[in-house]
């Protein structure tokens, strides 16, 4: 007992200094984190629960709603597939040209959200690349569902493939190998052996790039038209609210997105401590 | 079924992995690749198995060319050397699993899966275990495992990379020895691979030593270990002496030693250096003569039935090595400083223009 005591005085700092860093620790979490989000709810509540469900039940405010709801049903098993692929072929084979693809993967995190979105417009829009084209064919992309859906994608492109490359490395190419020596094809390697292993990498993934695909401003508000009740999803229509001084509305709808943050992590944290359970036996 | 590799050539960028390999592999036998790493030893199993292509040669399976065979139609069976079972199945999933992804026509009932599983278990002395999942097994267990998942598919080659490399001393003799009782059960063909010289001697029926993509020897293990075909295979089998000398007129002389070497008759004097085993070394306290040469005792290791004994030779410095027994050690008397006269029983020359590093 003595001598695990002498032990941890002489690895660990003196009294002060530890005391010193948590209080500080402590303050910035309470300052940038636990304050505003209390902050969030205490607005949008702060005329009680009744105003409260009003602003949520308001036409504009449901649309957003539904529209955020939409594009990510649409982005994110979009990018699940993707991140998918292009992780079981950065990791499971060998071509020229795999460093590039590498790179390219981390795009959309390296540049900023709004270029992401001029991007669509500079290709999409009404003078961009393919502009001419779209309209003789009478067909809308930027300024409405299919543009926020592109940008919603190419932001959270690189959530899934992220998370998964390096727990595939790790894993390594022997399973499958093992798969399709024993006579498995492809797809039942795919689906038999590599997609069951990778599941709470998956899950996980897909719990960030969704909260990260509601969440998304500056992209999408490129490619948007801010027509509140049309093209409006929560973050933008947060922004006109709050624009409009209408706070209790405006923070209303911004605890649903704080909301989603906090079940966000809860689950990560709860997938974090399974995926420890597993790696353990 | 027989395997016949031809003119087999593979590189990894700049690295040359194997260089114009032949070997015939006859049905039923018990195949050891043995070579030091970065013999190539491994890329030719997984050739053989179809998870690499080779950049030229062929591959026979039977006479039939299956060069371009995919893996899946080879009819083998491969066990990885880190086992490679898969982690989210349990024991018996992992051996059933050759048999569920057959198509639908050829896939046996659940009852004959189980059946054929429980036999496997037996086989490998699994039973009872069949619930647990690879991570709560030994290193030996899970190797069993990966051993019946290939079998369990009836493969007409058993392929193995260093099936043995991962476990400790203990389980990896006993794993051996039962792998050679395996063997000659199933008799079916098997390959396995190794770096461990000892593992290779005892196993196989035949050995194939390999060193830098090339293939050095090919024969029994007593072939192999008493008559070595280059001085890799000489250095690579067991430890052995090295005196540097000369040849000339079908005699290689080392020091004030001679020794006939009809093999380099027609040499004239050339650079050459002798071979001989620590246990092809006698010691005594007269000389010889031509046959011996002059050397003091450095060290002396008695224990267990050999005495180990090195020597430093007189003229050159060179270090001999040697091993005698202890009823010889016991009348030498022999003690650290000693000078005393060693002559080689049996010394094999080889001129020295070859490269000998391994």
């Amino acid at each position: 007992m003595s001598e695990t005591r002498q032990l941890t005085r002489n690895t660990t700092e003196p009294l002060w200094v530890r005391v010193m860093l948590i209080t500080l620790a402590l303050v910035f979490v309470a300052i940038l984190l636990v304050l505003p989000l209390v902050a969030v709810f205490q607005t949008a509540f702060q005329h009680g629960v009744k105003p409260y469900l009003a602003a949520i039940n308001e036409k504009d405010a449901l649309a957003a709603i539904k529209l955020t709801l939409l594009i990510a049903a649409i982005a994110v098993p979009l990018n699940l597939v993707f991140g998918v692929a292009a992780a079981w072929v950065l990791t499971k084979f060998d071509f020229k040209g795999k460093n590039v693809l590498s790179a390219l993967i981390d795009l959309p995190f390296a540049i900023s959200p709004v270029i992401s979105g001029m991007i669509f417009v500079l290709l999409f829009g009404r003078t961009g690349v393919f502009g001419p084209w779209l309209i003789e064919h009478n067909i809308r992309i930027i300024f409405a569902l299919p543009g926020m859906v592109l940008a919603t994608v190419f932001v959270t492109f690189p959530f899934v493939a992220r998370e998964l490359v390096p727990l595939m490395q790790a894993q390594g190419r022997e399973e499958e190998q093992a798969a399709v020596v024993l006579g498995a094809s492809g797809w039942q390697t795919f689906w038999r052996v590599s997609l069951p292993n990778i599941r709470w990498g998956l899950l996980y993934a897909t719990i960030l790039c969704n909260a990260r695909a509601m969440g998304e401003f500056g992209a999408v508000s490129v490619v948007s038209g801010h027509i509140s009740g049309l093209n409006n999803t929560i973050p933008l229509q947060v922004e006109l609210l709050y624009d409009d001084y209408d706070f209790s509305g405006a923070f209303a709808l911004a605890s649903i997105l704080a909301m989603l943050g906090v079940v966000t992590l809860i689950l990560k944290k709860l997938l974090e401590w399974r995926a420890g359970i597993k790696a353990d036996v | 079924m027989s395997i016949e590799i031809s003119h087999i050539s593979k590189s990894f960028g700049d690295f040359q992995a194997l260089n114009d390999v032949d070997l015939k592999i006859e049905s039923g036998e018990l195949v050891a690749l043995l070579g030091p790493s970065g013999s190539g030893k491994t890329t030719l199993l997984r050739i053989i198995a179809g998870l690499e292509t080779a950049d030229a040669g062929s591959i026979y399976f039977h006479g039939e060319d299956a060069t371009e065979r995919d893996a899946r139609k080879r009819g083998v069976g491969f066990v990885f050397q880190h086992y490679a079972l898969f982690r989210h199945m349990s024991v018996f999933e992992n051996i059933a699993f050759g048999l569920r992804v057959r198509p639908r026509k050829t896939r046996p009932s659940r009852e004959v899966i189980r059946e054929k599983v429980m036999e496997l278990l037996r086989l490998v002395q699994l039973e009872g275990l069949e619930k647990r999942s690879p991570a709560q097994l030994s290193g030996g267990q899970r190797q069993r495992v990966a051993l019946a998942r290939a079998l369990a598919v009836e493969p007409k080659v058993l392929l193995l990379d260093e099936p043995f490399g991962a476990l400790d001393a203990q389980v990896r003799l006993e794993l051996r020895r039962w792998l050679r009782r395996l063997h000659d059960e199933l008799h079916m063909t098997s390959v396995f691979v190794t770096h461990d010289q000892e593992e290779a001697l005892e196993v196989a029926d035949r050995v194939v030593v390999m060193n830098k993509g090339k293939i050095e020897q090919v024969g029994t293990p007593n072939e192999v270990y008493d008559k070595p075909a280059t001085p890799f295979v000489y250095n690579f089998l067991g430890s052995v002496n090295l005196f540097h000398g000369r040849v000339e007129n079908g005699h290689a002389v080392i020091g004030n030693l001679q020794v006939a070497a009809p093999e380099h008759a027609n040499r004239s004097e050339t650079q050459a250096v002798g071979f001989v085993r620590p246990h092809e070394i006698d010691i005594s306290r007269e000389s010889t003569g031509t046959g011996s040469l002059q050397a003091t005792v450095t060290h002396i290791n008695a224990i267990g039935g050999m005495v180990r004994v090195e020597l430093e030779q007189k003229d050159s410095r060179e270090f001999i090595s040697a091993e005698i027994t202890r009823s010889r050690y016991n009348d030498l008397d022999l003690k650290v400083g000693d000078v005393v006269y060693v002559t080689p029983q049996n010394i094999r020359v080889f001129v020295e223009d070859y490269d000998f590093s391994i």
